[in-house]
């Protein structure tokens, strides 16, 4: 398994560096193959299509590439040029100047200009999302080509959010009068053929895009929401990219003759929220018991079967961010135990723990919509079982948690959170752990919670960026070491995305940062 | 859940032939796999002693062992069908889910005939205006798939056993219903019952020793076939994840999660998928299936009452 | 059952869906605007801005007593609203859906009246020869199997072992196939034993006897006078058939990923998506009302005694 990632993560690096040239010849040698261009991808992934309005389902159209946003990143988190070609920043960093790239066409017909992308970037910014959080003034279109965002208070990461799915650009035909999309006209490399809400989509190569013309032509996709039912699909060879593999069909596909399995590591990671208010998590040793008592590597290799467990909360593929010194959360039952026993939380005559006549009983909210977050939550069950702790395990929708985290009704919440959501993790750490003393924390992240000058200490960073500590160390590995101290939330393990590749198909990457299927890239095989 | 189609066809019962509750072979089998399922339900934890909930999470998947010690010196309970994905034992597990769906399946049954046959006897004895609402309600709840019933009522109800039975009870009782009202509208016209009631003996009497007779047969095969519907809907339910919640064991929930694993191991899923299918099977078969498919004339006046 | 009698039925229905699906919205009051932005907008976007917005759009606070009557009045003028989720007009989506659901439901029931009925005639021109035995025992294992298992065993046999069709998926006439014999087996191992029925009781008649008599063939016995009788049980069974077939579909669509009515009410239920239950639900009662209507009919057509 290990090896396989590791080989699979160097195969998506070398796509990646030496896609472009071999590209070229790919595809003019593959020109007089009729047979070959105009054979129909098929993708099967998890994710319904709700809408064509961005909010909805924009991620979906920006993996299809039929949308494209102002910045883009590469596999290793760098902003890499997308319909702008260069930004600059002001010396007081209060105005960020995007110049945008020329003789991009809209699928419509209509021409990209600074005009156009500030009307989307301003529907955008009127929705719920990540870009109200940015301190921004107005967005203002300098000329044909350069569109300007005045901030009222600095802000590096802005490059970074503007990469976002929600920050899209769209044609102003796609718009009606409430700023709600009802259709998707991009300028990615694919345009929408037809769309058939909620399970599939067809897409059809955009002859007038700005960039390389792809060699995969067509390609339809397909949302099948159970996980059994996309591997069936995958094995019995119906389709060629399978996106999102349980860990049971995996070590099945892996022998499959038809199709061949990828992993990328990627910035998700399974979290146990734990409410910071209830009187037991209050204190820190208490949530540092609740952390000794997870057996990370069974879970990881019995339930999950990844190689290991989470040690931190950032994978070490999100780098600056993820310390390799931090002390690795680890499993101890006897610790665990004389942590509770210390905290006067002794175990009772049935077996669970209380104190001053209150039971150490607590509810774990959790979701079905990842399968392997219930079983995740039965292993807790036993496992916090054992040092004396009762939970009552609550699948049901995700919903619950955010909605628990606002009424305060919330115990602990198991799930999966995407943690570049922006590719510069930032973004999600200051909404998830930032707050304020009244309302500390976020939805998806620490609750009850707070630590001003770890709140000041990230402000700062999301205004100036990360350069260095005078002695020499780097902030954001710093702020997770802050997290891993005070465990607001506890991590469990760290993702991989998995997907199984049909042998028509050559050189698939897999896209770390969740934003692309990498359609354009992909060849057939001879 | 077929309750519509068996509804339908309700038995006509005249009061001069009395039908017989007769035990042909098919039935008998039937009664000894229902029979032999519901005492593994009830002793299997007392043959052989053990957790369904306890995970041995390196054993996950792995086939039968004996009872044996671990490193830690303590004992491991054996698990004589193996293990499931998380290290549970099958054997407990499967226990406790037939319990749990059979207590369900049971409950919904129990609640759906006395509410069933007592409105059913309610609207045959006083007719009128009683019946004509009573027969409306029955007939629209027919109209409505039996499965969207129980999955309203388990959103308006957090998902919990309660809420499985009350749903599964709300669709099991109109099947009831309908045949208790059609006996009861022959047989309280008939001579015997209004020479009872003119004798003075009540309400109570007159059920046990003229309606009961009459309907008992037809009202154990409806419930037979009840149980096995309310069986396969907790099952599909499960499926739907709309079931019972983990960590509790249920048959259609254990076949649910075991199913990635069918290929690593298929044993592991045929288990619940066995025990559930004899069950399902034993159900049917004691039912018969002369409630189930009866004549023609029977079903074309089912089907206009 | 008369017309009067019918148009009341299709009444309660409409009045018995709209309660409930106004009990559905009320039960958790707080909880539907969380669940309506969890639906529009996914796990890794949904937050407390999120479900503002849905709350401010949709009004969801403002709900007096005087609401349920509101509610009524519009499902009565079959008003349904639409979709919380997508914004589309339920009416559009139910069209869309239903059309699906229905070609495979029309599929399954084709193949279950090609395998079914005359299966259950040959048993039952001769009860108690080996087909009828054999034919009894695939039924009884039939109908004990539920229909998930039996969906996993025929994409295990046909599509992954022997890679003859499509696993799951949509869009081409092959992708029918599958799901359609799923929903079909079921459904054809009751018609048999209907068919089956009806033959043998067919059979043992005595005008069955005296044209046999008379000197007629096995064969013109059962077209001038068996069809007729065996017709009748089936036809009425096949109207009563579309309820098991609806509830087969929200399981087989769900496996098969066919984006169909069974398939949307399932999510709507999930997502608390309110106006999609009430509508999905209204179309399949009422769908149901007006089959029987048609059954009678042609049960009458069948069978004309006992019409005045």
């Amino acid at each position: 398994m290990a090896e396989q990632i590791t080989c699979w993560l160097g195969m998506t690096l070398m796509v990646l560096g030496l896609g472009m040239p071999q590209a070229v010849k790919a595809s003019a040698q593959s020109s007089g193959d009729e047979q070959a261009t105009s054979r129909r991808l098929e993708i099967v992934a998890p994710f319904d299509i709700k809408g064509a309005d961005p909010l909805l389902s924009g991620i979906l159209f920006q993996r299809m590439q039929v949308v494209e946003t102002l910045v883009e990143v590469d596999a290793t988190g760098e902003l890499q040029p997308g319909l702008a070609t260069v930004w600059k920043v002001s010396d007081d960093g209060l105005e960020w100047r995007f110049t945008l790239r020329s003789g991009v066409q809209f699928h419509d017909g209509s021409r990209l200009d600074a005009e156009v992308a500030r009307q989307s970037l301003e529907i955008a910014r009127a929705k719920p999302g990540i870009l109200k959080s940015v301190p921004i003034e107005r967005i203002v279109a300098a000329d044909d080509h350069t569109l300007v965002i005045a901030l009222s208070e600095p802000f590096a990461a802005l490059p970074a959010y503007l990469a976002d799915y929600r920050q899209q650009i769209l044609a102003p035909a796609s718009f009606d009068e409430s700023g709600t999309a009802q259709q998707v006209i991009g300028t990615g490399p694919y345009r929408m053929l037809r769309m058939t809400p909620p399970l599939s989509l067809e897409v059809t190569a955009f002859e007038d895009y700005w960039g390389e013309q792809p060699e995969v032509r067509q390609a339809r996709y397909q949302a099948v929401s159970r996980a059994e039912g996309r591997a069936l699909i995958a094995e019995s060879g119906d389709a060629d990219f399978t996106y999102g593999l349980d860990p049971a069909s995996r070590q099945r596909l892996s022998k499959s003759p038809r199709v061949t399995l990828a992993a990328a590591a990627t910035p998700r990671t399974m979290l146990l929220k734990v409410n910071a208010n209830h009187p037991a998590f209050q204190d820190p040793d208490v949530r540092r018991a609740l952390s000794l008592a997870i057996d990370r590597t069974a879970i990881a290799q019995v339930v999950l079967r990844y190689p290991r467990g989470a040690s931190q909360l950032f994978p070490p593929m999100v780098e600056g961010w993820h310390d390799p010194a931090l002390p690795e959360l680890h499993q101890d039952v006897f610790e665990a135990r004389a942590l509770l026993d210390a905290a006067g939380w002794t175990v009772g005559e049935d077996g669970v723990r209380q104190k001053d006549g209150q039971r150490l009983a607590i509810s774990l909210i959790t979701f079905s919509d990842r399968p392997e977050l219930p079983l995740v939550a039965t292993v807790l069950e036993r496992q916090f079982h054992a040092i004396g702790i009762q939970t009552r395990l609550d699948i049901t929708n995700f919903s619950a948690i955010p909605a628990g985290h606002h009424d305060g009704s919330l115990d602990m919440a198991l799930f999966a959170r995407n943690l570049a959501m922006v590719p510069d993790p930032i973004g999600n750490v200051l909404s998830d752990y930032a707050g304020t003393p009244e309302a500390p924390g976020g939805d998806w992240g620490a609750m009850g919670w707070f630590d001003a000058d770890f709140t000041a200490e990230l402000e700062r960073m999301a205004r100036e960026g990360y350069e260095p500590t005078p002695e020499g160390q780097d902030p954001r590995a710093q702020a997770s070491g802050v997290i891993q101290q005070a465990l607001p939330v506890i991590p469990i393990a760290w993702y991989y995305q998995n997907l199984a590749i049909s042998h028509r198909l050559q050189r698939a990457q897999v896209d770390p940062w969740e934003r692309s299927f990498g359609l354009s890239e992909l060849r057939w095989a001879p | 859940m077929n309750q519509v189609v068996e509804g339908l066809a309700p038995q006509r019962v005249d009061a001069v032939r009395r039908p017989r509750l007769d035990w042909p072979l098919r039935r008998v089998i039937g009664a000894a796999i229902v029979a032999s399922l519901v005492l593994l339900a009830l002793l299997g934890n007392l043959v052989i002693p053990g957790d369904p909930l306890e995970q041995h999470l390196y054993r996950a998947l792995q086939g039968a062992d004996a009872v044996g010690v671990s490193d830690a010196g303590e004992v491991i309970t054996s698990a004589p069908l193996g293990y499931d994905h998380l290290g549970r034992s099958l054997y407990h597990r499967l226990v406790a889910a037939l319990g749990l769906s059979l207590s369900i399946a049971a409950g919904a049954v129990i609640l759906a005939a006395f509410s069933g046959i007592s409105l059913g006897l309610l609207a045959a004895g006083r007719g009128g205006w009683a019946e004509r609402l009573l027969s409306l309600v029955a007939d629209s709840l027919l109209a409505l798939p039996g499965l969207l019933l129980v999955l309203m009522v388990s959103v308006i109800l957090p998902s919990t056993p309660l809420a499985l039975w009350l749903g599964l009870s709300l669709v099991l009782w109109v099947e009831f219903f309908r045949l208790a009202r059609a006996t009861g509208r022959s047989v309280l016209a008939s001579p015997g019952v209004e020479a009872s009631r003119l004798l003075g003996f009540g309400a109570w009497y007159r059920f046990r020793h003229h309606l009961w007779p009459e309907m008992a047969p037809v009202m154990m095969t409806a419930m037979a076939f009840g149980m096995a519907n309310a069986l396969m809907a907790i099952a599909a339910l499960g499926f739907v994840h709309v079931g019972i919640p983990e960590p509790t064991p249920e048959l259609g929930t254990m076949m649910v999660e075991l199913l990635p694993y069918w290929r690593e191991a298929p044993f592991a899923l045929l288990t619940p998928v066995l025990v559930t299918f004899l069950l399902l099977l034993g159900l049917l078969l004691m039912s018969g299936s002369k409630a189930r498919t009866s004549t023609a004339a029977d079903t074309l006046e089912g089907a206009r009452p | 059952m008369n017309l009067p009698s019918r148009l009341l039925q299709l009444l309660m229905v409409v009045l018995m869906v709209g309660g409930t699906s106004y009990l559905m919205m009320q039960s958790l009051p707080g909880d539907a605007a969380w669940r309506i932005a969890a639906g529009r907008y996914g796990y890794d976007a949904l937050d407390a801005a999120a479900a503002a917005s849905v709350r401010a759009e949709l009004g969801l606070e403002a709900q007096g007593g005087l609401h349920f009557l509101y509610w009524l009045g519009d499902i009565l003028r079959l008003e349904l609203g639409t979709s919380l989720i997508s914004g589309e007009s339920v009416w559009v989506e139910i069209r869309h859906q239903l059309g699906n659901s229905l070609s495979l439901a029309g599929a399954a029931l084709g193949i279950s009246l090609l395998i079914g009925p005359p299966l259950g005639l040959l048993a039952g021109l001769r009860a108690g020869g080996w087909l009828d035995r054999s034919l009894l025992a695939v039924c009884s294992l039939l109908r004990a199997t539920p229909q998930f298992l039996l969906a996993l065993v025929l994409i295990l046999l046909i599509s992954v072992e022997m890679g003859l069709l499509p696993a799951a998926g949509h869009g081409e006439p092959q992708h029918f196939i599958l799901p359609a014999m799923t929903l079909a087996l079921g459904l054809a191992a009751v018609s048999a034993r209907l068919a089956r029925d009806a033959m043998a009781a067919v059979t043992q008649t005595a005008f069955h006897d005296f044209a046999r008599w008379k000197g007629l063939s096995n064969a013109q016995t059962f077209w001038r006078h068996g069809l007729r009788h065996v017709a009748l049980p089936l036809v009425t069974y096949l109207g009563l058939q579309f309820v098991t077939l609806v509830e087969g579909v929200v399981v087989i669509e769900s496996i098969f990923g066919w984006p169909g009515i069974g398939h949307a009410l399932v999510h709507a239920i999930f997502s608390r998506d309110v106006p999609m239950v009430q509508g999905t639900a209204l179309v399949l009662g009422v769908g149901f009302v007006v089959i029987n209507l048609l059954v009678d009919l042609l049960g009458r057509q069948l069978d004309p005694r006992g019409v005045k």
